[in-house]
């Protein structure tokens, strides 16, 4: 989803990069400009014009529209199935009230958690990847095979794995002596399960990644480390870590604008938001309330206010990214 | 240049028609009438409708119904999203307790009128089924017609013939209900360890409260809602006792497996296996349970104080759109769908629901031999003793959802009934006061 997302903001990207490429065209035949051939330019800029104008509608037709129309929906009383009524802004005032909105908000960032361990958990493994031993395509086609997988099937599959009773999980833990909890049904231990399911979900992604990242380090950097005598971690926190931090950046900003929009492992894993909505995410509670409840302007409300979220953690770390000397390109 | 003014012209008139499909409807050839219809459903309801809107396309002729089916999971969304994109389909599937919003908004039609022009008798029709589809702009349950039944579902409880055999117990009378008194001692009396190895191995019930607490509040004189339905009633001593007597039967009394799990997917497999004596059954788990390796039967819910059984009987409708250019059509493929004795044979046959036209019910109930041989169970649900979810009349489930999602601790034995009662009333009262104020400005 989230490298989706992000193939989606290079789209406009270089969309916008266009722009300065017919620029320059235009500055070609100007040179030559009292010859006014340009007619056959002219066509085929306004062509250009056209393909630009493709992306552009749909830009506008399936992204603004929606976002400001729901944007306007958040001012009313909206239920999804009939007129809206400006109420100004009594859905934020009850927002700020509600108790489930602090609760699946802090269950999001909770299981962001999750972020930090699988990109470490990724980085080793590539690394163990990359020494160049026998199996390595072999482990990396494993590693890979959950990140191609149907993200609901994986849920399914997962919530069977978990099952109190029946679960592989708890089958597992016996065979070690311990009694096993029914996982997704205690509150103390549906938000890590679901954590651990992501992690394992997300890691052959990230690993391909940091993969291709190490293997485009220059030798020379390690040949001439290795003559000044380093020794393997400082190698790795002098070389390696520095060169992959691009890509270190963009893996923690797509998972975290991913993070905050959790939803198919929630409502397929615990249909319910868990035991007391300890497993709720912000982005199912939304769902819940817009489609569910007949609170379709509520839902507005929340989903705006985590348009905000996502967008000032990402400003930030994107203000944070460049202070470093390494940047995304 | 024309050229590319041509081409420009075409893109807007292209991107236009993009937009406009959104809201209008597809007329299609203008001399066959199209109607769609749009519903949720297993391979058997497919087949069943398959067949009668073939028959119903035969008749009408000009007439082309098309089809339009989702997961059950996707289904509401789809929806909604239809009804706020404004491109209703002609018939389609509606939960009975969103009839009054539905209506509210304008969005379902008033089918009275063609339900009595069209040739065929509403009294064919299950009673229950047809009244929870009428609303007066006030009150569910009576006033115009806005729906038919597609199906409706009781939820009976089921028990382990062979289970009650081998113990020795006489299987329970299926014309005198349970007390609870009788019913905690034939739970204990069940709950055994057959092997000898020095663990319970079988066990009386495993309820899911959701589904069944329902059965057990209601039939002690207590209820979740008031009958005006703006306030809700939980925190009464009869509701208490009733919580209290469903929570025991797992944390004091231990005929329940492991007290820490109410989920009914443990339970079901349970039951399925054998271990246990007493479980709900809808007429959609019969061709499940016709596999069995023992034989069940159904009997009535065990009843508490006001001496009387209750079960949840809920059921889905059939509805026409508002802005349907077909009315009458639309209402009659509703009926077909409803009534059309052949589709409801197929779905009697798959064993998936109980025929909504009652004397070929009763004609079904009549035949003892075939597992269940307490069929009539099912239809003395319907007819007498069913109730209609505590959400159906309201806006939305909210308020009750947020006792469901609270109830963990009261289940697992670490909060009373009592306590919890009182804690979450007021929550639950606030909830609803939104959705009674919601629905009075939707209206």
């Amino acid at each position: 989803m989230a490298s989706h997302r992000c193939l989606l903001l290079k789209g406009v990207k270089s969309m916008s990069g266009i722009n300065p490429v017919v620029g320059t065209k235009d500055v070609k035949p100007k040179k030559p400009k009292k010859q006014k051939s340009s007619a056959l330019y002219k066509q085929e800029h306004r062509v250009a014009f056209l393909f630009v104008l493709a992306p552009v509608i749909g830009f506008l037709l399936f992204s603004v529209y929606p976002f400001a129309y729901s944007i306007y929906a958040s001012f009313t009383d909206w239920n999804g199935l009939n007129r809206m009524n400006f109420i100004g802004l009594d859905n934020f005032v009850k927002l700020f009230q509600d108790p489930y909105f602090y609760q699946t908000l802090y269950n999001t960032v909770f299981y962001m958690i999750g972020i930090p361990i699988g990109l470490g958990l990724a980085l080793l493994l590539a690394i163990a990847l990359n020494r160049g031993l026998r199996g390595t395509t072999f482990f990396r086609t494993v590693y890979y095979i959950p990140v191609i997988s149907s993200l609901a099937a994986i849920s399914i599959m997962w919530a069977w794995a978990y099952n109190g009773d029946f679960g592989l999980v708890n089958q597992v833990l016996e065979v070690f002596g311990i009694k096993g909890p029914n996982w997704l049904e205690n509150k103390a231990t549906v938000k890590p399960a679901i954590i651990l399911m992501a992690v394992w979900k997300g890691l052959g992604y990230s690993m391909l990644l940091y993969l291709a990242a190490i293997q485009s380090v220059s030798k020379s950097f390690y040949e001439a480390a290795d003559l000044d005598g380093a020794n393997s971690y400082q190698k790795f926190l002098n070389i390696t870590w520095p060169m992959v931090k691009p890509v270190t950046f963009f893996l923690v900003i797509t998972n975290i604008i991913g993070g905050f929009q959790i939803f198919t492992e929630i409502n397929i894993m615990t249909p319910t938001g868990g035991p007391e909505y300890s497993a709720a995410s912000i982005v199912w509670y939304v769902w819940q309330k817009a489609f569910k409840y007949y609170q379709m302007g509520y839902g507005s409300a929340m989903s705006l206010i985590l348009f905000v979220f996502i967008f000032i953690v990402t400003v930030i770390q994107f203000y944070l990214n460049r202070k470093s000397d390494y940047s995304l390109d | 240049m024309k050229k590319l003014n041509l081409l420009l012209s075409i893109l807007l008139v292209a991107s236009m028609v993009l937009l406009g499909a959104c809201s209008s409807k597809s007329s299609g050839n203008s001399d066959e009438k199209e109607i769609t219809f749009m519903f949720r459903g297993g391979e058997d309801e497919k087949t069943a409708y398959t067949a009668a809107i073939k028959k119903f396309e035969e008749q009408h002729e000009g007439v082309k119904v098309k089809i339009i089916n989702t997961d059950a999971d996707q289904y509401s969304t789809k929806l909604s999203a239809a009804v706020s994109g404004g491109n209703v389909p002609d018939v389609f599937y509606l939960d009975s307790g969103s009839i009054a919003n539905y209506v509210d908004n304008g969005i379902i039609r008033d089918i009275t009128e063609d339900v009595e022009k069209a040739d065929f008798d509403l009294n064919s029709l299950w009673q229950f089924g047809v009244d929870i589809y009428r609303y007066d702009g006030d009150t569910s349950g009576k006033g115009a017609l806005y729906g038919l039944p597609k199906d409706v579902g009781p939820f009976a409880l089921g028990y382990n013939k062979d289970m009650f055999e081998k113990a020795g117990i006489p299987i329970p009378d299926k014309d005198k209900a349970y007390t609870w008194d009788e019913f905690l001692k034939v739970s204990q009396d069940l709950t055994q360890d057959t092997d000898g190895d020095g663990e319970v191995d079988q066990w009386a019930s495993g309820f899911n409260a959701t589904w069944s607490l329902q059965s057990f509040a209601y039939s002690n004189g207590a209820s979740f809602l008031n009958e005006a339905g703006d306030k809700v009633t939980v925190d009464t001593p009869e509701f208490a006792k009733s919580l209290q007597f469903f929570s025991d039967l797992s944390n004091k009394y231990n005929t329940t497996p492991n007290s820490s799990q109410a989920e009914t997917l443990d339970t079901y497999q349970r039951w399925m296996n054998g271990e246990l004596a007493f479980f709900p059954v809808g007429p959609w788990d019969m061709s499940t349970y016709a596999k069995l390796d023992f034989e069940y039967d159904l009997m009535p819910w065990p009843s508490g104080d006001a001496g009387k059984s209750v079960a949840y009987v809920g059921s889905l409708g059939l509805v026409v759109s508002e802005m349907t250019q077909y009315p009458e059509l639309a209402t009659e493929l509703a009926i077909y769908l409803s009534a059309d004795e052949e589709a409801q044979q197929t779905l009697l046959d798959a064993q998936v629901q109980i025929p909504n036209l009652v004397d070929m019910a009763e004609e079904w109930a009549s035949d003892t031999e075939s597992v269940p041989s307490n069929k009539q169970e099912f239809l003395d649900i319907v007819q007498d003793y069913g109730v209609p979810y505590p959400t159906f009349a309201t806006y939305n489930s909210q308020w009750l959802d947020e006792f469901w999602t609270n109830i963990t601790p009261v289940v697992q034995g670490k909060k009373t009934a009592e306590e919890y009662l009182k804690e979450i009333q007021p929550k639950m009262q606030k909830l609803l006061d939104e959705a009674n104020e919601q629905a009075k400005m939707s209206k």
